[in-house]
Order: structure tokens, then sequence, then C-alpha cells
């Protein structure tokens, strides 16, 4: 059977003022009917301007080098724009990350689908695009769609809008959809469910997906093949299963290895060292080279051409040359680690760092409205203990550490830090030095958090001059460069802008800015939520490297709970403003009390095809934490939310 | 219900407010001012008058109260709808005002028009030609002509068609004894309006063309793009629609500029209109006439912005009120809970999005 798309030696450049930026180098692909097929790798790597230069949807700066796109047999790269025009909607069509962005903020849901459904048939009734909005927002399982199709993007939840996004996408039937990575903004549960979703709508009603996504996992639950990419180039290509349990290439080893969910508590989280090479002047070789341990040296000098592994796999890495030495892929640790014991809790006797009890926030930001951020929320934070809090999107994580940092008034409850009562203002005036130097607060989004006017090297002196705080290392540069060592950041940076830099390093700058001031306490409200996997790994060992070398506690706020589990000594889970169990790591992993827990649990997707394909999705109660219910202690230091025993 | 009543009483106290605080300084800083209002009553006679006539022509027109106690009694006579005589014409200023009133309203109006019409047109062939040389030249032509004063380029318009070419009158609205011919009308209007038009016209268009540059390169217009709507469709439906909120919000607030700008052009053209006459009530210190001209162009300016405020407000669904929640959305059973249906939409929270 004749492939649906077929993609031969494209290339795609945007022309910058600093020369041509190469984005997608040499891509060729094919793609039958009835699969889907993820392409993977880190940001920058070229992926979604694979798929936007397929449809078009390019800024005017970019131009396709080179290549053809074969569509039922018509190269399309000589298409007309109306001629593109006619194409979109009708044979392909794309779903996009923030569905908040992707839709028009002034046109209710309903109307925005009905444009998608003219576009097939303009001179339909009304009533009769009407009957088929309802009908497609019924399939991409919108409930009461009747009265949901009136509200406007900004009434709707995450989950809901990203399938009012699905449901335009496919309006107009398209036969191939492109989905960039759709739930990359969507809480751990919701994104199983649009998986789920996306993956019944492909067998039903399209010809192929193809899935872009920097998260493994995701594309281990529905992906038929996979393809990963790196600079701008595909590197290994093949069904998933040859893609995850053979894999071929250096880099698709090392983004396999660099899982935090793979990884046990208390090694040593793998990396892939170094960084993409720059777009604007790739290496002549493997662009992989130099961050591929088992880089031959013919790597550096010539590229690498794709060595046929099966019929359907292929990789491009000389290491497969008939005349390479022959090598053992290193061990990709399995996915669930053998349970270890249980980290217990410090010793009670000292007093805890932080102490909250009956935390409560009303937000009010209207007479008539009353948001419970946080309900009673109670936990202790010992001396160098890592606690993380997890939960989904509005279960009030983010208001805990903005009451803990005092940016955030909280309505009930006591919060005590070293000892001082947080919500008495006069002992906050007294010791306000102490209490600003010795917590510090790291937020997920670097690029928005740091002035982009500041330098790094001031970015990071700036607390120790606001708290006239004498630089240990003699001027305030040398510190800077010092903290900047710490954070595993060259020294070269000091004079750099936040800009300039990678978001991996804005993370990095941000943790030594936060480092400044030697705190007892740092919050960081997710810190690795918004970097790709490799980096997630090299911050999440950096926080581990420094905690061990400081000793200060870390308030560690995620809704990624794998995350949670290779940093954390003990996590609790928070739902609804209430803490709904509370335990050490391995313990919470392992023996779940709480169902919301469980079912938080069975959602982390995985990255093992044949494991996730059988995984039921587990039915979700997202009914908040019944106001009887009260915190019972089950084991030593495992709190879970119960109805009292009568 | 209650809520709107709340918002229409809030406004129109505020409203009361600043006239009346307009009022008072008006009439404070015009009594301030030096000359001599009698010399508009009794024209040159002023001079020749001895102290004594003076004083009784004073009393006569009230002018020898203290400042505070002439205030209140204009009040008075004001809230009666008596807003006294015109000291140059003699003759109610309500009727002197009637007089001229429409050949402003027309001026201003057919600018107000015209300008937002081309402004619209230009904003989109820029936004279509973004980058070329049409957007290039019409946005370094437009940046030089709005830097030209506006009463040197009615001097030189004027010098051109009408002293060299003799095309076009340089004054008035009308020829003498043409006063109903509507053409004799448009040719007196033309240099004025284009004056007027000239001086706004390039900052609504830039604005225009600016707001849907950002508009079309939002993310939505992608999936726009995707859906298969094309180039026209995704400008007219999507950008334009999103943009005409903020349009109608600068509209009602340049009113008052626009007429601004008319004031300094009927003068320059000798055009009888409101701006000529308060031009000269101020000269002349014709004080009742001052007054209510001043109020009338305060109270345009205060009713404009509040056209502003509730275009931005109304027409933004953001902010508007929601609709009936669906059937599975739990409601919320207090007494208030129509107000927090209503209120909702304002004020949620929304989830910060976790990006990649």
């Amino acid at each position: 059977m004749a492939p649906l798309l077929e993609i031969h030696h494209l290339s795609v450049s945007f022309q910058t003022p600093f020369g041509e930026l190469q984005a997608v180098r040499d891509v060729s692909l094919t793609l039958h009917s009835g699969e889907v097929l993820a392409i993977v790798g880190e940001s920058g790597c070229g992926k979604s301007v694979l798929c936007r230069s397929i449809m078009r949807l390019l800024p005017g700066n970019a131009v396709i080098k080179g290549g053809s796109i074969l569509a039922d047999g018509v190269d399309i790269t000589q298409y007309s724009r109306q001629d593109m025009e006619r194409l979109r909607g009708r044979l392909f069509s794309m779903v996009f990350q923030d569905p908040l962005a992707a839709l028009n903020p002034a046109l209710p849901v309903g109307a925005q689908i009905a444009e998608a459904v003219r576009v097939r048939l303009p001179r339909a009734r009304r009533e009769a695009v009407h009957a088929r909005v309802l009908e497609l927002m019924a399939q991409t399982g919108i409930e009461a769609p009747g009265q949901r199709c009136r509200l406007y993007p900004h009434q709707l939840s995450g989950g809901m809008r990203q399938r009012i996004v699905l449901a335009i996408a496919l309006a107009s039937g398209p036969k191939i959809l492109f989905a960039d990575e759709p739930t990359t903004s969507l809480d751990v549960t919701i994104q199983a469910q649009l998986l789920d979703l996306l993956r019944g709508l492909q067998r039903s009603l399209l010809a192929a997906t193809v899935l872009v996504s920097h998260d493994l996992g995701v594309v281990a639950r529905a992906a038929d093949r996979v393809a990963v990419m790196y600079a701008g180039k595909i590197v290994e290509i093949g069904t998933a299963d040859e893609i995850f349990y053979d894999p071929r290439h250096p880099y698709t080893w090392g983004l396999l290895r660099a899982l935090p969910s793979r990884a046990r508590r208390g090694e040593r989280l793998y990396s892939i060292p170094g960084a993409p090479p720059s777009p604007l002047c790739p290496p002549s070789g493997d662009a992989f080279a130099c961050r591929n341990e088992y880089a031959l040296q013919i790597d550096y000098l010539q590229m690498p051409p794709m060595f046929p592994v099966s019929e359907t796999h292929a990789a491009a890495t000389w290491l497969l040359d008939e005349r390479a030495p022959k090598i053992t892929p290193p061990a990709i640790p399995g996915t669930s680690p053998a349970g270890e014991a249980p980290v217990l809790p410090p010793s009670p006797q000292e007093p805890p760092l932080l102490d909250v009890r009956q935390l409560s926030c009303l937000y009010r930001p209207h007479r008539h409205l009353r948001i419970q951020a946080l309900d009673g929320l109670t936990f202790q934070l010992h001396q160098g203990e890592i606690l993380g809090l997890v939960g989904e999107s509005g279960a009030g994580k983010s208001t805990a550490a903005q009451c803990v940092m005092g940016l955030c008034r909280p309505s009930a409850g006591q919060i005590r830090f070293q000892g001082i009562d947080l919500r008495d203002p006069r002992a906050c005036r007294q010791n306000r030095r102490l209490l600003q130097t010795s917590r510090q607060l790291i937020f997920q989004d670097a690029s928005s958090s740091l002035n982009g006017r500041m330098s790094v090297a001031e970015l990071i002196t700036e607390p120790l001059q606001i708290h006239k705080i004498r630089p240990s290392k003699g001027s305030l540069r040398e510190e800077a460069a010092f903290l900047l060592e710490e954070v595993g950041l060259d020294v070269s940076c000091l004079d750099q802008y936040p800009a300039e830099l990678s978001g991996g390093m804005r993370q990095r700058v941000a943790i030594a800015r936060a480092l400044s001031t030697k705190p007892a306490l740092l919050v960081a409200d997710e810190p690795v939520a918004s970097l790709d996997v490799s980096i997630q790994a090299q911050i999440l060992h950096l926080f581990q490297r420094l905690q061990a070398a400081h000793g200060f506690s870390i308030l560690f706020i995620a809704h990624d709970l794998s995350a949670v589990r290779y940093l954390c000594d003990r996590t609790g889970v928070l739902h609804g403003g209430r803490l709904v169990e509370l335990a050490p790591t391995e313990t919470l992993f392992h023996t779940p009390a709480h169902p919301y827990t469980r079912a938080l649990l069975s959602a982390i997707p995985s990255p093992d095809p044949r494991r996730e394909r059988a995984r039921p999705l587990q039915a979700f109660d997202r009914t908040p934490p019944a106001p009887e219910e009260i915190l019972t202690e089950i084991a030593p230091g495992h709190l879970v939310l119960k109805r009292r025993e009568p | 219900m209650k809520t709107h009543c709340i918002y229409v009483c809030r406004n129109l106290l505020a409203f009361l407010l600043s006239l009346f605080l307009l009022s008072a300084a008006v009439f404070y800083a015009a009594r301030l001012a030096p000359g001599d209002p009698l010399v508009s009553y009794y024209g040159d006679h002023a001079e020749k008058m001895t102290p004594a006539e003076r004083l009784q022509a004073e009393e006569r027109l009230g002018l020898h109260e203290p400042i505070h106690i002439q205030y209140l009694c204009w009040l008075r006579s004001a809230a009666r709808g008596d807003f006294g005589i015109s000291y140059k014409y003699k003759i109610s200023v309500l009727q002197v005002i009637g007089e001229r009133l429409p050949n402003t309203l027309l001026l201003g109006g057919v600018s107000l028009l015209l300008i937002f019409t081309l402004a619209l047109g230009l904003g989109i062939l820029c936004t279509l030609q973004e980058g070329r040389w049409t957007d290039r030249l019409l946005c370094r032509a437009g940046t030089v002509l709005s830097c030209i004063p506006e009463f040197w380029l009615s001097l030189i318009l004027i010098l051109i068609f009408s002293v060299w070419l003799h095309w076009l009158p340089s004054s008035g609205a009308y020829s003498a004894g043409h006063g109903g011919d509507p053409l004799d009308r448009a040719a007196h209007l033309i240099l004025p309006l284009s004056i007027v038009v000239s001086g706004h016209l390039w900052y609504d268009a830039y604005i225009i063309r600016s707001r849907l540059l950002t508009e079309i390169r939002a993310e939505y217009v992608l999936l726009a793009k995707a859906k298969g709507l094309s180039r026209k469709q995704i400008l007219l439906r999507h950008c334009l629609r999103n943009i005409a909120p903020s349009c109608l919000n600068r509209m009602a607030l340049s009113v008052p500029h626009i007429l601004g700008g008319t004031y300094i052009v009927e003068t320059v053209f000798s055009y009888p209109g409101i701006g000529t006459l308060t031009y000269e009530s101020a000269r002349c210190q014709d004080y009742n006439l001052l007054m209510v001209l001043s109020l009338f162009s305060g109270m345009l300016v205060i009713l404009c912005s509040m056209l502003a405020q509730i275009c931005s407000e109304r027409l933004d669904p953001r902010l508007r009120p929601a609709p009936e929640p669906p059937a599975d959305v739990p409601a919320p059973s207090e007494q208030a809970a129509g107000r927090l249906k209503r209120r909702m939409a304002v004020k949620s929270p929304k989830p910060l999005p976790h990006r990649r």
C-alpha cells in the first residue's frame, strides 16, 4: 500500500540576522496509513519545525532548502499559498501544545469548531453545522456539548480546551493529524485520558497521526513507530518496541537513561553531558559526537548514513558499521526499581526547621467568590530534609510555597520557621533579615523570574547587596564566580544576560542566586517542569549534590511524580487544598494508601510500550476530600487522610 | 439588576462632580484673567465711561460682587437652565451656541468617520504588505505628515489652493449668498477637513497596524491556518474582531482630541464653529458664553472616556458575565449564586500552564 506521506531529504532553514539557522537537515520519512508515528527529541531539535514545514505554517523567514514532500504521490513543496490553504484541514490538521493560546479568546468554542466544519461544507445549513459541532464535541469526550459550545476558552479547563482544539482539528475530516506536544501543558491524569482519546480517534477517524513529544513515556503509550531527532536530523527510527527495547543510537540510550522514572533514589541520575550544537553552524560529522561517550574518530569527520538494523529499524551511527568495534550498550535500568528500606524521617526530637499546622488560605477575588486554596495543611520539614509536595494544578501546591515564603497571607493556621511565628507581624519585623536570607525561592520559569536587563553576575550578587552581606570570597564578583562554579556553570557566563543562556543554564543561575545568601530552606516551585528530560536530570542531580554539600532543606514542589521520587526524602500528596497522604517517598510509591495517590501513581506514563498498552486507565475520583476525614498515622511516618474510626 | 443600578449611579455621581469642579475652575480662572468684560458688552463705549457709569454697568451685569457670590448666583440660575446672555452677542448663550454647533458637528463628525475608515484600510493594507515597500513607504510618509503642525500646514494649504490656484475658498463655512448650497458647503469643508484628518489619521492607522501585527502572530492564528481558513478569513473574522474593542476604545478617546484639533483649524480658517466661538469668548471675557462652552467640551471628554471604558468592558468576552454553567457542573447553592455565576468569568484565577 502506498504511504500517505513521503518526505525525501527535506531541509528547512531560517534566515536570521546571524546567518542561516538549519532547523531540519536532510530528513526522510514515510507515514503509512493506520499508524501513530512519534517524533521525540530535546527542544530545539527541529521536531515542531518538521511538522510545521509539512503544513507550511512556518513564519516568513523559513525556507525549504531542498527535498520533497509527497502527499498521495504529489509534491506539495511546489504548491502555492492558495493550494496549501485548500489542503489544510482536508489532508492534514494540527493540535498545538498550549490550548489556551491556540484558541481565539474572543469567540465561543462552538463557533470556532463551526468555522472548521464550514471549511469542508461551505454551504451547509446552520442547523447541520451545529449538529456536526455537537457530534465532534461528543467524539472528543466533552460532556454536555450543547451548553459547553457557548462557552469561551477561558471558561473551560485545560484538558477541556485541548479537547476543543482536537475537535477543531478533526472537524474537516483530515487524513493526517499532527499533534505537537498535545499533552505537555496538562496534568498527568488528564494527559493519560487525552492520549487514550487520541489513540481511539486514530482507530476510528484518522488515517495517521504524527505525535511530537519530548516525553518518552507519552510516546510509549500511544506510538506505533518512533523517530528520534537530534540537531535537525533523524538519528534513529523504528517501531516502538524496537526503540524502547533495542535502541541502537547512543543518543537514544542517553534519552532513555536520563528518565527520572528509571532512576533509583540515591543513585546518580544519568544525564547526557554537554548541550546540542548550535543550528547556525552544525558540525560536519555526527552532530552528537561531542556528547557521545562511544564516539569513534570517524564520527567527528563524516556524517553517518542510516544503517538498517531490521526492515523497520534504522539508526544513524557509525557503531553499526561492520568495521566498528563491538560495544555493549549501557544497561538501561528497569522501570520499577526494587523497593529499598524506606528512609525514616529524622529524629523527631530536634525541633523542625519549618512547622506548618492547620494552614488554610482563602482567596476572595470577589465578594461572592471564595476559593479555598489550602485547607488545614499540616507538615513538618526537618533540617537537611527534602520534602516533596505533589498534586494536580489547582491543588494548592504553589499557594503553600507562597505562604511559606511570606508572599501570601494565610487565612488561618500556623507557620513557624526556625521557631519564629510567621503570622506574627512583630516577630517577622524583628527577624526580618534572618527570615529573608534563610528562605529562598526558585521559580518554574527562570526566563521570566530573572530580570533580563541584569547580567548573571548582578543577578547572583543582588541578594548580597540588598542584605549588605560581606562576600566570603573577597569581592562580589569572585563570590559570583564561585557560586557559578558551584552550580556547574562556566565563569565566562558572568557577563552574559539571561536571554543568551539556555533554559537549563538559566535555572542554574536561579539556583546560584538562591544559594548566595546561604539559606537554610530552599523552596523550589516546579523547578524542572519547563525543562527537557536530559536537562531535568542534570538539575535534579544538581539539587541533590548541593543539598548533600550544604545541608539545607528543600521544599520541592512538582507535578512530575518521577522527579519527586528521585529527589525527595518524604512526599506529600495534595488534593483540593488538603494533604491526602504524607509518607517517606519509597513507602508512598510502593504502598500508597489513599485512593487519590493510587490513581495519581497509575497515571504516570512509563517508557515501556508493552506495559503501557496493557495498562488500563484507572478511574479518577475528582471529588475533593470530605471535611470529616482527618489525617491518621497508619504506620510510623505514614499519614493518610481517612474517615475517623467510629 | 442591583449591581447595574449601583454602576450607573456611581458613574453619574462622578460625572456630576467632575462637571461641578470644572465649572468652578473655569469660573475663577476666567475672572482672574486680565481684561475688561465691559468691553465685550459695551464695545468702545466702555472706555469712555465715567467711574459712576462703570459701577452701574458692573452692577447690572452682576460683576460687582465677590467671585464666590457671583459663582453661586451663576450656579442657581444654571440649575434652572438659564445660562445668561452672551455679552458680545446680547442674546441667550444657548442660542449663540445653537447656531454654531451644527458647523462643528459636521466638521468633527465627518473627520472622525474619515479618519477611522481610512485608518482601518491603511492598517489592513500595511499588515498584508508587511515589510514590503508599500508598508515601509506608508509608515515613513505617515510619520512625517503627523509631525507637521496643523496651523502651519493649514497656512501652506491656503497658500497653495486658495491664493495661488484659486481652487478652494480659504475661510468661512459658505460663500455669501450660497447658504443652502451643499456643493458650496462641501468646497468650504475640504481644506479644514484634510488638515484634521491628516493630523490624526496616521497615528490611528499605525495603532491598528501594530495591533493587527501582534494579533496575526498569536498562536490561535496558527490553528486557524491549520483549520484551512484563508488569509482573508483569518484577518477579517479573527484578528479584526479581536482588535475591535481596543479600536472602538481608541476611537471614543480620540473624539475630544479630534474636536480639539478642529478648534485650532476652525480658528485658522475662520470657520464659524464652536472652536472660533470659544476662542473669541475667552479673548473678550464673554464669561457666560465661555462657561457653557467649557462645560460642553468637558462633558464631551468625560462622556467619551466613559464610552471608551464601557467599550472595553463590555466587548471583551473575558470581562463579560458567564452564561449558565453546564448541567454537570455543580451550581453553588448560596443566595448569591446568580451574582457569583456572573462574576466567575471575571475573577477566577487562571491555572498556570506548565510549559515545557
